[in-house]
């Protein structure tokens, strides 16, 4: 216990240099500037910045990827206040009650209560990580082939469940993101698969150039094809959070901080999930649930506080299982990976100094947040003036850029504009797009992990089912299709219902 | 190009007609069954003593497999829900503000500077008439004063100067990146 504080101060320490601490203002501005303009998203900047940002020294480039992510998920309230038009689509929920609370001349409170919701939300979800990481990791040692095939398994199946909208579209954009994840060389024979004699698809499809594509094309396409926003409110009142708002609702703040760092540890589920799921905790035992959707302060804290827990939470798989938790953390273990780390379970014996350097990122980041978020308003409103013509053309000049910089070759451009239009049809046609992501991450765990635990087992499949960890993992995924199938839910519930009134009755 | 102004217009809370999700079923549909079939024709190396698990097509085929299934059940979905009833919707209704003319400009403009213009031009003069014709395009309104126009003008050719030199400076001097 003692060691880990004594590493989580060098780690702080090491930080504190001038350099450091220009590199961390720089990122979680331009984080927050990327979450609060509409059509700009964490995992673009993230993704963006993992490119622009890989001739820096490693320790350098991943606090500035983290301060993005920090940044940019805070900023996207303040479109959400501000344009009732979420920033990103983790601030989707904030929306409801953070723009009806602007309309009636409290956007300054609302900007407040954002501000401070999600640096409690980021602190709670920090302390998770500081605790949990290392049990996990710990946990992680004893899987085999069979549990990490069934956490590859879980990781898609959760997300196509819980990621928004239709379940079984969720499931069809996670195998399509297994299948991509085949293409190029197979790890046993190096035969080339699907590449019918193109050299450049030998090495697989980049998961860097395909998240710019998906998550920065596609919304460059979105964004000039709907309709033009514009700023409501430009009056704005104290931005000051205040005490009272923080200690009334303590008990909202306390459970949308553990919702929302649970949902982050979920595979590739993700802030916007986060913030939905605390927002509908919260409204589910207020006691003025009235207000919520028309201006509530404790629904606007619910989410912000969800959501930005989920930042944290979200890494905790990155650093133990090499799972991310959210699309943006695909970016982050990315970035992680290029940087000749190794995250997974031998993490924390290889390189234990990384655990508690993030630790001492978020809690830098989520400061450099505090700071600019009651500072930054007139900025903000600004950039937010920017009309998207002027926009778009620069972002897609960044994206092409950002696809090109790691492997310098003009293919990943096109791999860019593949998947670019890809998910913008696949988004037209309601198929969430972390699924998709989560596929192309983990398709090489789970392929591996498959053939590993079949060969070990000479072809029996019984280890899949009867190894505890397996056991758990499967029963969880299969429930979790059944649950997505109404006739089948209708049935479970029936079921339990029917159980529990049996048992009721004798008493 | 003329354009409404809206305000939030979510893309997710406008459902899809189930005849589209029936098209959509049958593409995945056909896609599954050509991975399945692919991977069918792949090498098993059994000669250098490979086993079936460590086949090439393996995973593939299952993936496939899976695709082929999940096609099938948003079929029978999208049918049950109406998609092969006589007068069903087959496009979305059409929602405020959103423009077909914009996306296609915008997705053309994109696909010329990527494949048209990077490598062909120095990067910093593919970004300034990239971005400079972007934003006369979109900025373009009908009837509009000379004087309006040429301001116009002069501030798209201000913003795409500008970018073109910074994002090329930037990139290649602070993070050393190699330009296209």
């Amino acid at each position: 216990m003692l060691e880990g504080f004594s590493q989580f101060g060098s780690a702080f320490a090491g930080f504190m240099t001038l350099g450091t601490l220009v590199n961390v203002l720089w990122a979680t501005f331009l984080g927050i500037v990327i979450g609060a303009l509409p059509g700009l998203t964490a995992t673009m900047g993230v993704a963006l910045m993992t490119t622009l940002t890989f001739t820096m020294g490693r320790d350098q480039a991943i606090l500035v990827l983290v301060c993005v992510y920090v940044g940019a998920i805070y900023g996207g309230s303040r479109s959400a206040i501000l344009l009732n038009i979420p920033g990103t689509p983790a601030s989707a929920c904030s929306t409801l009650d953070g723009f009806p609370l602007a309309r009636q001349g409290l956007a300054g409170r609302a900007m407040g209560i954002s501000t401070s919701g999600s640096w409690l939300g980021t602190l709670f979800g920090i302390m998770c990580v500081a605790l949990f990481t290392p049990l996990l990791a710990e946990a992680a040692l004893s899987f085999q082939s069979y549990e990490f095939f069934w956490i590859g398994v879980f990781g898609i199946v959760i997300a196509g469940t819980l990621a928004g909208g239709d379940p079984l579209k969720g499931y069809i954009a996670g195998f399509l993101g297994l299948w991509i994840a085949t293409i190029g060389q197979e790890p046993h024979y190096n035969y080339h698969r699907f590449t019918y004699g193109w050299a450049d698809l030998s090495g697989g499809i980049g998961l860097l150039p395909a998240l710019v594509g998906v998550f920065g094309v596609a919304e460059v396409l979105t964004a000039m094809r709907g309709p033009a926003y514009r700023v409501t409110s430009k009056a704005v009142d104290s931005i000051l959070p205040r005490l009272a708002d923080v200690w009334q609702y303590k008990r909202t703040i306390f459970r949308s901080g553990a919702i929302g760092t649970f949902i982050g540890v979920l595979p590739g589920l993700g802030e916007d999930t986060a913030a939905w799921s605390s927002y509908a905790a919260a409204r589910r035992t207020s006691k003025e649930k009235e207000k919520f959707g028309k201006g509530s302060v404790e629904g606007l804290m619910a989410a912000e506080t969800g959501e930005s827990a989920c930042v944290p939470g979200a890494i905790i798989p990155v650093l133990t299982l090499a799972v991310p938790g959210s699309a943006p953390a695909a970016a982050l273990m990315a970035a992680i990976m290029i940087h000749d780390f190794r995250p997974g379970p031998m993490l924390m014996i290889e390189t234990p100094q990384l655990f508690y350097q993030i630790v001492a990122m978020l809690v830098i980041a989520d400061m450099a947040k505090l700071v600019f978020g009651l500072t930054l308003v007139r900025p903000l409103l600004w950039i937010l003036l920017v009309p998207r013509e002027r926009l778009m053309p620069i972002i897609f000049v960044l994206c092409t850029v950002g696809a090109f910089a790691i492997t310098q070759r003009v293919f990943d451009i096109y791999v860019m504009l593949f998947f670019g239009l890809v998910g913008f049809v696949l988004r037209e046609l309601k198929f969430p797009m972390p699924p998709l992501i989560l596929g192309l991450v983990l398709g090489e765990l789970l392929e591996q992990n498959l053939t590993r635990g079949l060969v070990i087992s000479s072809g029996d499949v019984t280890p899949f089912f009867t190894r505890p960890v397996s056991g758990v993992l499967a029963a969880i995924t299969i429930f979790s299709i059944l649950w997505s199938i109404p006739p089948a839910q209708r049935k479970i519930k029936a079921g339990v219902r029917g159980l529990f009134g049996r048992r009721q009755s004798p008493a | 190009m003329s354009e409404p102004e809206a305000h939030s217009v979510l893309p997710h809370e406008v459902p899809l007609p189930p005849r589209v999700d029936l098209w959509t079923a049958a593409v995945f549909f056909a896609a599954g069954v050509a991975v399945v079939y692919a991977s069918w024709l792949m090498p098993r190396f059994q000669e250098q003593l490979g086993q079936i698990y460590t086949a090439p097509g393996l995973v593939p085929a299952l993936y496939g497999t899976v695709i082929t299934l999940l096609a099938l059940w948003l079929a029978a979905r999208s049918i049950g829900r109406g998609a092969l009833k006589r007068g069903a919707a087959t496009t979305r209704t059409r929602r405020e503000g959103y423009s077909a003319t914009r996306l296609v400009l915008a997705a053309a403009l994109c696909l010329a500077f990527a494949v048209g213009m990077v490598g062909r031009l120095p990067f910093w003069a593919a970004t300034a008439i990239f971005v400079f014709l972007f934003i006369v395009l979109f900025e373009w309104r009908q009837g509009q004063a000379w004087r309006e126009r040429a301001l116009r003008l002069l501030t798209a050719a201000l913003i795409a100067g500008g970018t073109g030199l910074v994002v090329t400076m930037v990139f290649q001097r602070v993070f050393l990146v190699r330009l296209p």
